[in-house]
């Protein structure tokens, strides 16, 4: 909990202390393939959460669609 | 005129950066666990095409081929098998080892994304999944809304929901009475999940931004694995009942996920999260995932990546065979243990011509528990 509460902190700093309006001229590297949150390769990134889907015994938090899986 | 000219050349070039990419990617992937587990051979093929600025269409199709052996508790007079049960059967027979077992899974996707006047975003999405003895079909929306005109931050909303479907041999200990043992049948088994996600997204400068998400996941129905026993009522020196383990039939979780990316360098950037699931099964987890990407020139990408991650136990689990009685719920699948994990990544990306690119990684995930298994992912990606 108590780590929750820090990351908590730590995003709302983020998301109010620091902020700048970006223009639309300066979004050149913000759009970078290698800045999307799904990686540069979006396979891979599906790959990469089915493994875990498969052996771990949580998951969420990037995205609602996903697919089943009868990881047995 | 100058600074008007040089606006409008920043911004013609920040289109160009932003402008979508139509591209077909055909990946392979190939997984081994260690001690001759669970191998997976698995070819796939993405499609990522626009239509216009407004609607963008993207397709994957993925088809495995699953093969090895899973941990669990077995009669080992009757064959090293899942299904190797018995009610009073001699404890020294009882054993926990691999079980073999192999399977196919083909399974597809497709999400339409539709941008309206105001640039919010509708995404929706199909999802397919086949095995022999599983069947999943999943259906989800999700809108984007920017809070202000300069879309520099936004706020998500996502919900899915979806179905499965479980075949599970019949057996004397089956969930249900209804089920015949002696015919050899299976029995359908049906449950379902609904996730919801709420997320809110700020481009914090023009080479960072970062993402708060929070999630819930209810799964209701048959949540039992069948292909995991347990041992009831274990005597030293007598006897032992080794049956099909017991979930409960639902499941809540919540959890929050935290994202940040950060352009370090022109030509290194750093992606950091972290995530936190707890559950209803006494399951918590932390997760804390982080990525580097280096481009040492315009036709290499290397990635470097590392994640962490660790899990309490549900409160009905243990790995002992003398622990469970007549508890309701029982469980000695290792995915519902208390362990942590490593995950090394690597990933590098050769871009061949203007058209295409070949990418080659290898990754290794370490488990306390005592899994652990490399993966391997290639293929070439054509864009047009």
């Amino acid at each position: 909990m108590k780590i929750n509460i820090t990351m908590t902190l730590c995003a709302l700093f983020l998301f109010t202390g620091c902020v700048k309006d970006v223009k639309p001229w300066e979004k050149g590297t913000l759009a970078k393939k290698s800045m999307k949150e799904s990686g540069t390769n979006p396979l891979a990134k599906k790959y990469e959460e089915h493994i875990y889907y498969s052996k771990e015994a949580s998951r969420g938090g990037n995205g609602v669609a996903g697919g089943g899986c009868g990881c047995n | 005129m100058q600074l008007r000219i040089s606006l409008a050349a920043a911004t013609l070039l920040s289109s160009m950066a932003i402008q979508a990419e139509d591209y077909v990617s055909v990946q392979y992937l190939q997984y081994n666990e260690s001690n001759n587990r669970t191998a997976v051979s698995a070819p796939s093929i993405m499609l990522n095409k626009d239509f216009g600025t407004d609607y963008t269409l993207n397709v994957n199709v993925v088809a495995d081929a699953v093969s090895g052996a899973s941990e669990t508790f077995y009669d080992a007079s009757s064959g090293a098998s899942a299904y190797s049960r018995g009610i009073g059967v001699n404890a020294s027979d009882v054993e926990y080892g691999n079980v073999e077992y192999d399977d196919t899974r083909v399974a597809g996707g497709a999400t339409l994304i539709t941008r309206f006047d105001n640039r919010d975003e509708l995404t929706v999405g199909l999802n397919y999944s086949s095995e022999s003895d599983f069947y999943s079909a999943e259906g989800s929306l999700e809108y984007m809304h920017w809070l202000t005109s300069s879309k520099n931050n936004s706020l998500s909303l996502g919900l899915s929901y979806q179905s499965n479907e479980v075949l599970v041999k019949c057996n004397p200990d089956s969930a249900t009475s209804s089920c015949d043992a002696g015919s050899g049948a299976s029995e359908a088994m049906t449950n379902d999940a609904i996730n919801v996600q709420a997320s809110y997204f700020q481009n914090i400068n023009s080479e960072s931004y970062a993402k708060v998400s929070l999630f819930y996941i209810g799964d209701s129905g048959y949540l039992t694995n069948p292909y995991s026993n347990v041992v009831r009522n274990y005597v030293d020196g007598g006897t032992a009942d080794v049956v099909g383990e017991n979930r409960p039939d639902s499941r809540a979780a919540y959890g929050l996920s935290l994202k940040y990316a950060n352009a370090i360098t022109s030509n290194l950037s750093a992606h950091i999260g972290y995530r936190y699931y707890t559950d209803d099964w006494d399951i918590d987890s932390h997760t804390i995932d982080t990525d580097f990407y280096y481009e040492p020139s315009s036709d290499w990408l290397i990635k470097l990546g590392l994640r962490y991650y660790m899990q309490s136990e549900a409160n009905f689990y243990s790995a002992e065979k003398d622990y469970f009685t007549n508890e309701e719920f029982a469980s000695s699948d290792i995915r519902l243990g208390k362990f942590n994990a490593i995950t090394y990544k690597t990933d590098v990306e050769y871009k061949i011509s203007d058209d295409f690119s070949a990418n080659f990684g290898v990754n290794y995930y370490d488990q306390s528990e005592g899994l652990d298994a490399t993966y391997l992912m290639t293929g070439v990606t054509y864009r047009f």
